[in-house]
């Protein structure tokens, strides 16, 4: 990584440069303010020093004033104060000025001139008065004398510079070495994953600081992506080895057929076998199609209000022939509409499976319920229960029934793929839930718990009621 | 009927186009977008089997959008081997009036290319139904056939209205699930020929002509001819 393309240097250097303009407009603001007092202090006391002579020259006179003046120039030290007493034409009466400075202004006032004082050209702050008799009086003073206190002003604004420039810099490099060490390891660790194994987990830390953050974020996505893959990897096993069988036979009809050449009708007849079997992979194909969409969890964005009592009402009336022909009971329990937020289709096609399950594994004259209550427990959740008077499924083989293409030793010779209750178990984890497999004493007794909708119950109670009960409203066209 | 077929793959092609034109129709062909937005834009046709994905820059929904958008309201099916949820709604949205996913049994098609062509002719606003003497009225919804009363569950009805709308049609299981239950999944077992068997039950048992029958590897059809 080049150093100018450090994100911590360019840290470093922006702070110091927020630094050193903080600096700046902090220090300006006192520099002005500092200027102003000076010179504001400064012509205070030359103008109460000219208040001062003005008051001698009114007492004493002209020649009164010009031996206070010289007593005066005589007393201090050269050059700190100016004052010069001039008559009418500026010709020099008194004073340690040589003669009267042609810069000074004719007018009386307060001005800041350029003077030569014993060979160097200084800023000198003087105060020009008239006296009674066209005497002018010049008072100033040598600014000179503050200079050294101005460059001990730029002196220190210079080394809080340098120290802030030494220090930014340097807590930059210590940042950026620290920042470093974190992000390469989470670029090592990243790296291993690219490479194919995506156990690795970033390292985190309990406290809550940004990258530990990030950190926890970039987990939790990796963990999401090893279950899709491992999903898709189940997937594929799933298809590899259920759909082999069906092909293998449907192969090994087709080349017998062509093999024994048998006569038409009969042809015919293994013609139809072999499209019957294409139909059965089909279908097999299509629910690992369906169960790979919930899967990657596309179909949430298409959630809108259910109504889980018309769904299941539905469903019982539409397996309720079914039940019929097999000398079953089908019972539905509901305590009015239960409004979730869900995929309609789906939720239809889960109870659906379920119903079609308890008929399968029911004996005649069976029992199954299909129940849809609020929770006993906690009132903003729904359940949904299908219970039957089956043989039930072993507690030791639960977890396994909802795997893909688990078929219980009860399924044996009974139809189907063995993709129902993991479509079922995709669909409740697809509302965030679960199917949980549960003893019916004797049966078994499905379960999925749901969180209710609540601000839509008005709404959907409306159309239901509009509707006779049901959603019939098409969801998809 | 005129058919226009719209479909890059040769053997689906021979497939339907072969079953199209056995079935009595006569069916044209265009392998690629460009012709069949050419056809279907400029030749009458009464149902137009469209694939969505096409070689070349206009796939089947471009040509929908495009036909619809100037005013044609053939019927049109959608052929596609994108069986999503998702795809099928954006299949419908475009301004197709089907979905029929890949792999199809010829069967299945030809019932929905019928029942297309006879929504379009306008179910105008009947309110009796007839097939022989199977009457549905369907403002009181009173069955009748010959001069005895037939009583039947909603769902029943439903069922039976659709079967007598489309009298004389195939009409499939998975059309059947569709407009009846409005079920868009496949439920695994055979309810719905236990739905028309008790339905059977109800307006054929006793009388000498069945009208409900079943067509092998195909559905079932309600009529009077035999």
């Amino acid at each position: 990584m080049k150093i100018a393309r450090s994100s911590a240097l360019t840290l470093a250097v922006a702070y110091i440069s927020l630094g050193l303009a903080a600096l700046a407009l902090f220090a300006a603001p006192m520099w002005y303010a500092w200027r102003v007092t000076i010179q504001e202090g400064r012509s205070e006391i030359l103008q109460s020093d000219a208040q001062r002579l003005t008051e001698v020259f009114r007492r004493e006179g002209a020649p009164g004033l010009v031996s206070y003046i010289n007593a005066r120039v005589g007393l201090q030290i050269a050059g700190e104060r100016l004052l010069l007493l001039a008559d009418e034409a500026l010709a020099p009466l008194a004073g340690n000025l040589s003669a009267w400075p042609a810069t000074v202004p004719p007018n009386p006032g307060t001005y800041t001139v350029k003077l030569e004082l014993s060979g160097h050209l200084t800023d000198v702050a003087l105060v020009h008065a008239t006296l009674p008799g066209g005497y002018h009086l010049l008072v100033g003073r040598d600014t000179a004398r503050y200079a050294p206190l101005e460059q001990r002003f730029w002196y220190a604004l210079a080394g809080a510079v340098a120290i802030l420039s030494v220090l930014g810099t340097f807590g930059g490099i210590l940042i950026r070495r620290a920042l470093m060490a974190r992000i390469d390891g989470i670029r090592r660790t990243v790296s291993a994953i690219i490479q194919g194994d995506l156990s690795h987990r970033l390292p985190t830390h309990d406290s809550g600081d940004e990258l530990n953050t990030l950190s926890r974020t970039i987990n939790g996505m990796l963990e999401q992506i090893e279950q899709l893959i491992h999903g898709v990897r189940n997937v594929s096993d799933s298809i590899a080895h259920d759909l082999r069988t069906p092909l293998a036979e449907l192969r090994s009809r087709l080349e017998e057929l062509a093999l024994t050449r048998p006569p038409t009708e009969q042809t015919f007849t293994e013609i139809d076998a072999a499209v019957t079997d294409v139909d059965g992979v089909i279908r097999i194909f299509n629910a690992l199609l369906r169960l790979a969409e919930i899967d990657s969890g596309t179909r949430r964005s298409g959630f809108v209000p259910v109504d889980l009592s018309a769904v299941a009402a539905a469903a019982v009336e539409f397996y309720q022939p079914a039940a019929e022909l097999r000398g079953s009971s089908l019972m539905l329990a509901t305590s009015g509409p239960a409004p979730i937020r869900g995929d309609p289709v789906l939720l239809a096609q889960a109870l659906g499976n379920l119903i079609d399950n308890a008929l399968k594994y029911t004996p005649e004259d069976g029992a199954i319920v299909v129940e849809v209550r609020t929770a006993a427990y906690d009132n903003s959740s729904v359940e949904i229960i299908v219970a039957d008077s089956g043989p039930g499924i072993p507690a030791e083989q639960r977890p396994k029934a909802v795997e893909r293409f688990y078929r219980g030793d009860a399924s044996r010779g009974t139809p189907g793929v063995g993709l129902g209750l993991s479509l079922v178990d995709a669909v409740a984890r697809l509302h965030g839930s679960e199917l949980r497999l549960e003893d019916n004493h004797p049966g078994l007794r499905a379960r999925i718990v749901l969180t209710q909708d609540r601000p839509q119950i008005t709404r959907i109670a409306r159309a239901t009621s509009d509707q006779g009960g049901f959603q019939h409203e098409p969801v998809y066209p | 009927m005129k058919v226009l077929l719209v479909e890059d793959n040769e053997r689906v092609t021979q497939f339907v186009v072969k079953g199209l034109q056995e079935a009595g129709h006569t069916a044209d062909h265009a392998p690629n977008g460009r012709d069949g937005m050419f056809l279907a834009a400029s030749e009458p046709y009464d149902v137009i089997i469209m694939d969505r994905m096409l070689p070349g820059e206009i796939d089947g929904l471009a040509i929908i959008e495009a036909l619809r958008k100037s005013g044609k309201r053939t019927p049109i099916l959608i052929l596609s081997a994108l069986s999503e949820v998702d795809e099928r709604i954006r299949g419908l949205r475009s301004g197709g009036d089907d979905y029929l996913t890949k792999p199809f049994a010829f069967g299945e098609l030809l019932a929905r290319i019928d029942a297309l062509t006879r929504r379009a002719q306008g179910e105008n606003a009947q309110t009796r139904l007839e097939v022989a003497d199977l009457r549905v009225d369907l403002l009181t919804r009173k069955v009748t056939r010959g001069n005895r009363s037939v009583t039947l569950q909603p769902r029943e009805f439903k069922l039976l209205e659709y079967l007598m709308r489309h009298a004389d049609q195939v009409v499939t299981r998975t059309m059947l699930l569709e407009n009846v239950w409005d079920y868009h999944f496949d439920p695994q077992t055979n309810v719905v020929d236990v739905h028309i068997s008790k339905l059977r039950q109800k307006i054929d048992v006793d009388f000498e002509r069945p009208l409900l029958r079943t067509v092998r590897n195909a559905g079932y059809t309600l009529t009077s001819h035999d």
